[in-house]
């Protein structure tokens, strides 16, 4: 029996109306929070084709149904809305503190609608919500940003922000709260484009449990469980910084625009070798795997550079994409992202994607404010982050993402934009990870790791069964699995590294916190997980995505991966086709990847049924 | 007695592709040891320079972890050794 209503807060910043709203229970029964609300909202509240950028969209802040408890890992928040990156749906996710504060604050999440006249925050407590004029925040960065917000509002204070990153609609820009990013998809455009600057949130905190009690020894269970667990002392150690030997190892670390598996100098770049420069960490709320792992430079170039990162992907983004084995321009090219406020992954890959443009002729010294775009070269792409976070000079061109800038210039640019549905390819080379790659081409969000983590073939993970990285269609039920674990874990919303740390508790931490008893039923939390992912692919198919774009960059597709001597030397992806007309198979839905009638009826979600037999897809087949 | 080692990933071009390896031994240190006599470049991915498995290296007994007995963890006959690496990454 449920004794807590969960409720969320709507705030317009049209027309200034702010009102509550208790979200029903059979929303809080089918979808139990986190992204579950998120797709639930996003797809009943926005219409088809709205313009990603304009006063119409919407964006949902989230925080998940164990935010701010005692239980470790499980504080994150995201955001939901619709990509100016790629048109599709945007699903966001960043740590540290803010997720708890949206709890602290009374909701389950922010909504939020319209557009502001002019720069605005959203100041938000437990008993008032307002929207403040911010015009001596715009231009400022995320750091000055939120030391201005703690001066004005108190040391208790959270915000999520945006840099010039976003304030300049850059097509990536991220959505920053103390140093951790809702990075991908370009969330801090949508809110730059909103004329707002920061959510800052007060509030003490104050939970509602289902089961209190009950709550406290599980996560008493909960940590005995992570302290007896490798993976997490591991991780509590080196954070994700020891992926660098790995992927090199498996010949899957993307190198000069994904050309090869391998940087030749790797181990310049290893966990251990960022051990040198650590000067202390950081954890999100609630998480005593403190995995943020702090650098600082204390000579050469980029001296006095500090970071809260790089972690394994930044630590590529700024060193595979242009071969680039300088570890001190990583660490400056990541604080400049995160305090412009712009996503490490695509802005590396924009990057390698000019450096091969300029290689190939397609961009010259006279486009790119004379920078020479070498291979190599560390200083110009440090110099890059900023005219790009600025939309300076030729940053005004890579600001737009690979998809844009290759189809503004043309000559063929298209063959080397790595990404997925326009968004950028991240730190793992699909034609030897071959579940990734195809979670990569199948997912709704684009060109993302996150969406469904291939454990089993970049760690040897053992559930739900063993796989062969080169394999394609056989392995099509892992990326349906993986997809939907994924989603699972965000409903808590947990973090993605703890999902092995205490299997056997997840789901009674969320029956104790909620109150919903059907979580105990077998097969019930994966039935959710399954639930958003195809209510996710409908929201996208709604927006004209469909087979066609469930696609890898043409490189994967025709040019065969070197390896540099480790394994994987010549691997392409051989059957697109092959793999896609299993996983839909495995899904229930279409040949043409679209969910069927019966499958959206069994989970629930027939509403849909009606838009997806009116979408262009449909129509076209 | 034979123990079965599943070889991962990370592991198979040390072993020239081979998926799968038969070892003897009581525990989990002497089949490893039997292991790495049978492929000798696979030492560096899963022991440290003093001879102590990896810190992000983590074994399992039929899919149960030995940590933290780890390589003094007993084997038996028929048993199936998995080595997963417990990197975290992305």
């Amino acid at each position: 029996m449920k004794g807590i209503t969960r409720k969320f807060i709507r705030i317009n910043l049209s027309n200034g109306k702010i009102e509550e709203e208790a979200i029903p229970e059979p929303v809080e029964t089918d979808f139990i929070g986190g992204r579950g609300f998120g797709i639930h909202y996003l797809y009943r509240e926005l219409a088809p084709e709205t313009d990603p950028l304009g006063e119409h969209n919407k964006m949902i802040f989230v925080a998940g149904p164990l935010a701010g408890t005692n239980a470790q890992a499980v504080s994150r928040w995201m955001v939901c809305t619709r990509s100016p990156l790629t048109g599709a749906l945007a699903r966001s996710v960043a740590g540290a503190d803010f997720g708890a504060w949206i709890k602290f604050a009374g909701y389950e999440f922010i909504l939020v609608e319209g557009k502001a006249e002019r720069p605005v925050y959203i100041h938000l407590t437990r008993d008032a919500c307002q929207i403040q004029p911010a015009g001596e925040l715009w231009g400022k960065d995320t750091v000055v940003t939120q030391e201005w917000l703690s001066q004005r509002h108190g040391l208790n204070t959270r915000a999520a922000c945006i840099g010039p990153g976003g304030e300049n609609l850059v097509k990536y820009a991220a959505i920053v709260t103390n140093r951790r990013t809702a990075s991908r998809c370009g969330v801090g455009a949508v809110m730059g484009s909103k004329n707002l600057k920061a959510i800052a949130i007060n509030a003490e905190r104050n939970l509602q449990l289902h089961d209190p009690e009950g709550f406290k020894q599980l996560v008493k269970q909960q940590i005995q469980m992570m302290m007896a667990n490798k993976a997490f002392q591991h991780h509590r150690e080196m954070g994700t910084t020891g992926n660098t030997e790995n992927t090199n190892e498996l010949g899957i670390f993307p190198t000069k625009n994904f050309r090869y598996g391998r940087l030749d100098d790797y181990e310049k770049l290893v966990g251990e070798e960022y051990l040198k420069h650590r000067i202390g960490d950081f954890g999100c709320y609630s998480c005593a795997a403190r995995c943020g792992k702090v650098h600082r430079v204390t000579r050469g170039p980029y001296a006095g550079a500090q970071s809260e990162g790089p972690e394994y992907e930044s630590i590529w983004a700024f060193s595979g994409t242009i071969e680039n084995s300088y570890l001190e321009a990583t660490i400056a090219a990541d604080q400049l992202c995160d305090d412009m406020g712009i996503d490490t992954i695509s802005t590396g890959n924009t990057i390698g994607f000019a450096y091969e443009l300029y290689e190939k002729g397609l961009l010259t010294k006279k486009d790119t404010d004379g920078l020479e775009l070498k291979y190599g070269n560390h200083k110009a792409m440090v110099a890059l982050v900023g005219k790009i976070a600025r939309r300076e000079g030729i940053g005004d061109l890579l600001a737009e993402g690979t998809m844009r800038v290759a189809a503004s210039i043309g000559k063929g640019a298209e063959a080397f934009a790595i990404n997925a549905k326009g968004l950028e390819l991240p730190a793992y080379e699909p034609r030897g990870a071959k579940s990734l790659g195809f979670n990569f081409a199948t997912s709704n969000i684009g060109g993302s790791h996150s969406y469904g983590f291939a454990t089993q073939e970049i760690f040897g993970a053992l559930f739900p069964r063993k796989v062969d990285r080169f394999a394609e269609e056989e392995n099509a039920d892992i990326v349906v699995f993986n997809q939907n674990n994924v989603a699972v874990a965000e409903v808590g919303i947990a973090c993605s590294f703890s999902r092995g740390w205490f299997p056997q508790v997840y789901d009674k931490l969320l029956i104790a916190a909620t109150g919903i008893d059907k979580i105990a039923e077998s097969g019930y939390l994966p039935r959710v997980g399954e639930r958003i992912v195809n209510l996710e692919r409908a929201f996208i198919v709604r927006e004209g995505f469909g087979r066609k774009q469930d696609t890898l960059p043409q490189r994967m597709l025709s040019e065969p991966l070197h390896t540099r001597g480790a394994p994987g030397e010549g691997q392409t992806i051989r059957n697109l086709d092959k793999f896609l007309d299993r996983y839909y198979e495995i899904r229930g839905w279409t040949p043409q990847g679209i969910p069927s009638p019966e499958k959206l009826k069994e989970l629930g979600l027939g509403y849909a049924v009606k838009d997806m037999a009116q979408s262009q897809n449909v129509k076209a087949t | 007695m034979s123990v079965q080692i599943d070889i991962p990933p990370l592991l198979r071009h040390l072993t020239d592709g081979a998926t799968t390896a038969k070892v003897k031994g009581s525990t989990v240190g002497d089949c490893l040891n039997h292991f790495v006599g049978q492929y000798p470049r696979t030492k560096k991915l899963l022991f440290d320079k003093d001879g102590k498995l990896l810190r992000y290296v983590e074994v399992y007994v039929n899919k149960v972890t030995t940590y933290p007995e780890e390589t003094a963890a007993p084997v038996n006959d028929g048993d199936e050794i998995s080595i997963v690496y417990v990197i975290a990454g992305g």
